[in-house]
């Protein structure tokens, strides 16, 4: 009775779990976590009542225990009686997830205390013996428990402890709940039923789930989470790691390349991977590391020679100094300009457009724009606008000449006409965009060139 | 689009006095002038270019200058790595972002740079090759 109880409990108030003794408000606190944990398991794969209902009586159980009540001892023999006979009074949740938050709840509880739990093992046999155990071993867990896994995403740990919890129940379950996504994936050295196998890849497929920001079932976990911040976060990460190592690596293998493939997005779903902290700051940093990441590897196929480089530091050194080499040889360059330019004539900006117009058949309406903008619907490459230019300029440089002796004239200042130069900028621009919309050939300004940045 | 703006401020140049100016003066007003054409080539949706149009806009004793309500400094990062540092000097307004987005803007920068330094070449080189050939 007492079990059904529970069960009625736990699915009634979706995640209350309302335990009568102080012990068992302490076991309460681990279905929270695992039900915080198991929140960003999609609800289609946590569809089955069974698996609640197996939970439930592995709450149950375990409360059984901490009571000390022999009420565990039933519960370990005729778990399948239980689940038959609970199955259908279960409500069907709505939420799969609140299953998977106890679930979760229970792996990381389990988690936190590997090796506390270890001893309980997957074998059924143990488990009833370990009844008395189970309650000592549930209350030195937590009162030791610092690690909760807060985030949604702790398959390992949610596997491994939900088996250890489980403990004598797992074959049953597994056998129960055949189908059932959410089967407590067993913890790897613990011993591999081949219905914990199956368990793991179904949990495992819920890798590929993002978390979801906020369902109805968030807000008891967010309840649960404040109550539970205190818990170590610092821990979860080793847990993460050691669980992953227990986890069969054909899982681990599987799991890890579809990760890996699925992508991640920005911070309305983030995913942790698979042996990595699924802790919010730890994720925020993850992405934020993996973003540098990203901009270090563009920044390292800009500069040229820095594909064997590795490492952020020396990375670094050489943008830093390509940077600078580029600044010296602008300087250089303007120097070298400076000195040949008035050999030189670029007075016939206006002439090239001419020449270029001429040649091109501009049209009438560019006649409009300024001659830039001719030159950009002539030329839609800026590369041989450039050669263009220059060899038109240098074809016809004793027209230049002439033109620059008569422009020469016009007694512009250099710095005025500098400045004003720089005030058309953002002007020609909005009319580049124009000219740019209309011709789709001309690639656009944002996109990369092919060596002009446009 | 570089090309254009730089030849014309190029000509630009030149119109104020082939020898009217030293060719240090000259050189400067080509530096400024390339600079301010990558810039505003660049486009001002780019943090780099655009502080560093503020930098040419700005002329040393232009006047007083008014106090705008202009934030510039949002968040002066803790220069804990020396790199970092570095490169916030050579990167333009590298001083008030995110060492995200000072990567992202420095890329874009180096790709501004290299693009000028070639445009340059190729003139230094076309006027070269039309001296010589004259």
């Amino acid at each position: 009775m007492k079990e059904n109880k529970f069960v009625l409990n736990s699915h009634g108030n979706g995640c209350e779990w309302q335990f009568n003794t102080a012990a068992m408000s302490q076991m309460s606190q681990s279905p929270y976590l695992s039900a915080s944990i198991g929140e960003g398991f999609s609800p289609g794969h946590w569809n089955h009542s069974t698996t609640t209902s197996t939970l439930n009586l592995g709450l149950g159980e375990s409360s059984a225990t901490v009571n000390s009540i022999p009420v565990g001892k039933p519960v370990a023999v005729s778990p399948r009686e239980m689940l038959l006979s609970t199955a259908p009074k279960l409500p069907h949740f709505p939420v799969d997830s609140t299953f998977i938050e106890r679930a979760a709840r229970f792996s990381c509880f389990g988690t936190g205390n590997f090796t506390g739990i270890n001893f309980f093992g997957s074998s059924p046999a143990m488990a009833s013996s370990n009844n008395e155990g189970f309650g000592a071993q549930i209350q030195k867990d937590d009162l030791s428990e610092n690690k909760a896994v807060l985030l949604p995403v702790d398959h390992e740990s949610f596997n491994g402890s939900s088996m250890k919890k489980q403990g004598d129940g797992n074959s049953q379950i597994s056998v129960s709940n055949g189908e059932s996504h959410v089967n407590f994936p067993e913890d790897g050295p613990e011993g591999n039923t081949g219905s914990t196998d199956v368990a793991l890849d179904s949990s495992s497929s819920d890798l590929g789930e993002n978390k979801r920001r906020k369902t109805a079932l968030d807000i008891d976990k967010d309840q649960v989470q404040g109550s539970l911040q205190f818990l170590s976060q610092t821990t979860t990460e080793n847990i993460q790691n050691e669980q992953k190592v227990e986890i069969s690596s054909k899982q681990s293998g599987k799991n890890g390349k579809d990760n890996s493939e699925v992508a991640k997005e920005d911070y309305v779903h983030i995913r942790a991977r698979r042996g990595q902290a699924t802790n919010s700051h730890s994720l925020a940093e993850r992405v934020r590391r993996e973003k540098i990441s990203e901009r270090m590897k563009c920044l390292q196929e800009l500069v040229p020679g820095c594909n064997k480089v590795t490492g952020k530091a020396v990375m670094l050194d050489e943008i830093i100094n390509y940077v600078q080499s580029l600044q010296r040889q602008v300087e250089f360059l303007s120097m070298k300009l400076a000195a040949v330019n008035p050999q030189l004539d670029f007075g016939g900006e206006g002439l090239l457009a001419k020449n270029l117009l001429h040649s091109h058949g501009g049209s009438s309406s560019a006649t409009r724009f300024s001659p830039e903008l001719m030159y950009l619907q002539a030329y839609p490459s800026q590369h041989t606008l450039v050669h263009t230019g220059i060899s038109a300029m240098a074809s016809q440089s004793d027209t230049f000449r002439r033109t620059i002796t008569t422009q020469s004239t016009s007694g512009y200042k250099e710095s005025s006409m500098q400045v004003q130069q720089m005030h058309i900028p953002w002007n020609e621009e909005l009319i580049m965009q124009m000219v740019y919309s209309a011709n789709p050939s001309n690639p656009h300004m944002d996109s990369k060139a092919d060596g002009f940045a446009i | 689009m570089v090309a254009l703006r730089f030849l014309r401020a190029l000509s630009l140049v030149r119109c104020s006095g082939p020898g009217a100016r030293s060719p240090s003066y000259r050189a400067r007003g080509i530096r400024r002038a390339a600079y301010a054409c990558m810039a505003a080539s660049a486009g001002p949706r780019r943090a780099w270019s655009r502080a560093l149009l503020r930098k040419i806009r700005r002329r040393p004793g232009r006047g007083l200058r008014r106090p705008r309500a202009v934030i510039r400094r949002r968040r002066p990062v803790g220069g804990g790595d020396p790199l970092e540092v570095a490169l916030r000097r050579l990167v333009p307004g590298g001083g008030c972002m995110e060492y995200c987005r000072l990567l992202e803007e420095a890329a874009d920068y180096v790709k501004c740079l290299a693009m000028q330094v070639r445009l340059m070449q190729t003139i230094v080189d076309s006027a070269s090759h039309v001296n010589s050939i004259d």
